[in-house]
């Protein structure tokens, strides 16, 4: 990958992370802000996006595609572009909630292709890897709750569709309560699992090149952020709520057991 | 301790005599007297509510509390006139214990567990003792009587479920939303039920009450008897999409509200639970709008099945009550024969004889051979002693008996005299 085009990526995703800071608070608070600010990073962010892409191109001499990385790069812009189409058309500004995380994920893994020095000190390697683990377990609890809220709320919306009550109907929660405790850990465990998730990739950048990109838990890992991503947009755009809610946050619970359970714990780069 | 209980309740009187019999306030601190002035009667009790009336007696040890009862009943006219003798029961003793443990926990109630008989059952306590016809053991009974029902109100769900329909609406819309602080009622139509629905709903904490009728002004009359707001009939579907809970009860041939309309408002409500219920015959809603997700539609009998569930979820209740009251009568009953004072007098006797007893045997050994004179003296010498050492605590223990304080008497006497508790 040619040195300046990496430059502009890295700065692409410097800005591009302002975007995913808006969409993390906007789960958080319910409410967009600071939505104009994060929208003109973004704006800007594709033009440096797209001079990263055609100097990649140039230095190869031909269209870069021709890794992970590169593909990752492309498929961020072309998201990008289309998103701030459909935004200066429609204005829909509740895709950015969306958009915004794709994005700078898809850009993380482009601007992870080229590896630079690992850190020299043990104890700040050790400490990342920490923080690393701790952000996850918190995700994970978090969305562990989301998912027993999703089991009780399907548990009570049963009760409350059969028209006769039983011992469930008076012992649960109303599912009011229940839908909300479960969008209150969904919104909690969502931004530690992406922290998490950012956090962990450029630790494995650093520390091990390139070469962790296609470890299974690492694939897993995305894909169960991706479904959160998800539950939390149809939430947030088609008001999704109830019954599908829960059947995917229990999905997604599953999928990130899973993601905990693929070898037992640590990734498969890390014992080699 | 000698209780008696006698009464009459919505199980064994018609209406029309308990009506008859129910004693007005103003008329109980006389009652209260009577009762209290019958002979051989220590403490005297009575309710009275429109479901009941008991009396409830302690009488001295050997008294007749049955004919101190049947004394004041005598003195009562109605009563005779009435010839109530026949709807009368009676319990003694520890019946009459675990009856007003039963009557205060609601577990004797018409509806059981409805939470108004435990104030009831206070206020009586209160009028009782204002006139000064408590102070022993039935005054203990009665102050037990009130842990006895907060403790089944709280270890059991007896008073929680809504067992009329319009409380199941109630009920059901806190099941679904949890608060109603920030939840809307659209009223169509118009009638009792509904109505009283909304009233509830209302006073539950819900945010507005709109009333939708084809006739405007009948509408803005209804709308102001519960602080509602009347809307044009034809703009129920705008208000449809904002409400969160539906009360139909309109004289349409059809349905007012169908399925595909539903359908298409919950887009709009972006997937906010709707609770729906149609009180109208014929039906005004379509039956298929509660397949939409997130959509709760209950009709008449459906909100009378939910009533039903609640009632028996209520009677296992009830079970679990009746099991705590058991126990509480128990301990009750173990506590007062403790307190009683002729086992206490008995112990007490057998007590000291034993040590008259054991103190003459060490003795015999050192006094050699005596003649049975002699042997008479010492018996009668010693037995004295004793019957003086016993015979104070013994005559404050029968005088102080019917006194409240005559408990703590009972207590230090077995403690003095090291007693081990009647099992």
């Amino acid at each position: 990958m040619a040195e300046t085009s990496v430059f502009w990526l890295r700065v692409t995703l410097a800005l591009y992370s302002l975007g995913l800071a808006h969409a993390l608070l906007t789960v958080i608070r319910r409410r967009q802000r600071l939505f104009s600010a994060a929208l003109a990073a973004f704006a800007v962010a594709a033009v440096f996006h797209l001079v990263s892409i055609v100097e990649e191109g140039l230095a190869a001499g031909r269209f870069p595609v021709s890794n992970l990385h590169q593909s990752s790069s492309l498929i961020g812009f072309l998201i990008t572009a289309l998103f701030l189409a459909i935004y200066w058309r429609y204005k829909y500004e509740s895709l950015a909630v969306f958009i915004f995380p794709i994005v700078f994920l898809f850009t993380l893994v482009a601007s992870l292709g080229h590896p630079v020095e690992p850190w020299s000190s043990p104890v700040a390697r050790s400490s990342w890897l920490l923080v690393h683990v701790v952000l996850a377990l918190l995700g994970y609890a978090a969305l562990f709750l989301t998912c027993v809220a999703g089991v009780m709320y399907l548990i009570q919306e049963r009760e409350l569709k059969s028209r006769k009550p039983r011992a469930f109907y008076h012992r649960l929660p109303p599912l009011g309560a229940l839908d909300e405790l479960g969008y209150r850990t969904l919104a909690v465990g969502f931004v530690f699992i992406t922290l998490g998730l950012v956090e962990g990739s450029l630790w494995a950048f650093w520390e091990w090149g390139t070469r962790w990109i296609v470890d299974q838990k690492i694939v897993l890992a995305f894909v169960t952020w991706g479904i959160y991503l998800a539950l939390i947009f149809t939430r947030w755009t088609l008001g999704w709520r109830g019954r599908k809610a829960a059947y995917l946050a229990i999905a997604g619970f599953c999928c990130a057991a899973l993601t905990w359970m693929v070898n037992s714990g640590a990734h498969s780069f890390v014992k080699r | 301790m000698n209780l008696l209980l006698a009464g009459l309740s919505h199980k064994t009187a018609p209406v029309e005599v308990r009506e008859q019999l129910a004693l007005p306030e103003e008329a109980l601190p006389a009652a209260l007297g009577t009762l209290a002035s019958q002979p051989g009667v220590a403490e005297a009790f009575i309710l009275s509510t429109c479901n009941r009336v008991e009396l409830a007696v302690r009488a001295e040890p050997d008294a007749d509390a049955a004919a101190a009862l049947a004394g004041f009943l005598a003195a009562h006219e109605k009563f005779a006139a009435l010839q109530a003798d026949q709807y009368l029961y009676r319990y003694p003793q520890r019946q009459a214990v675990r009856h007003l443990f039963r009557v205060a926990a609601s577990l004797d109630s018409m509806i059981v567990g409805e939470p108004q008989i435990l104030g009831q059952v206070k206020q009586a306590y209160a009028a009782a003792k204002a006139v000064g016809a408590l102070g022993g053991t039935l005054e203990d009974v009665l102050n037990r009587s009130f842990h006895v029902a907060k403790r089944v109100r709280s270890e059991t769900g007896i008073g929680q479920m809504a067992v009329s329909v319009s409380y199941v609406a109630v009920e059901l819309a806190r099941k679904i939303f949890g608060t109603l602080a920030s939840h809307t009622v659209l009223i169509i139509g118009s009638g009792k039920m509904s109505e009283l629905a909304a009233r509830h709903l209302r006073r539950s904490g819900a945010a507005a009450v709109f009333v939708a009728n084809r006739t405007f002004d009948r509408g803005v009359e209804m709308a102001a008897r519960f602080e509602g707001r009347a809307v044009p009939f034809e703009q129920l579907f705008d208000y449809l999409a904002h409400v969160d809970i539906v009360i139909s009860s309109t004289g349409a041939p059809g349905f007012v509200i169908t399925r595909e309309r539903v359908q298409s408002l919950m887009a709009a409500r972006r997937h906010r639970p709707m609770f729906l219920i149609d009180i109208a015959v014929p039906r005004d809603i379509d039956p298929g709008v509660h397949k939409i997700d997130n959509v709760f539609l209950y009709d008449i009998d459906d909100l009378e099945q939910v009533a039903d569930a609640n009632r028996r979820e209520r009677a296992r209740e009830a079970d679990r009550a009746e099991a705590i009251v058991e126990a509480e009568v128990d301990r009750m009953m173990a506590r007062l024969k403790a307190h009683d004072i002729t086992p206490t007098i008995v112990s007490l006797q057998a007590q000291l004889e034993r040590l008259r007893r054991s103190e003459i045997e060490r003795a015999r050994g050192k006094l050699g051979t005596l003649t049975p004179e002699q042997e008479q003296a010492i018996e009668a010498l010693t037995r004295g002693i004793v019957n003086k050492i016993a015979h104070t605590p013994i005559t404050q223990l029968k005088s102080l008996a019917t006194h409240p304080d005559g408990l703590h008497l009972i207590d230090i006497v077995r403690r003095v005299f090291n007693l081990k508790d009647p099992s």
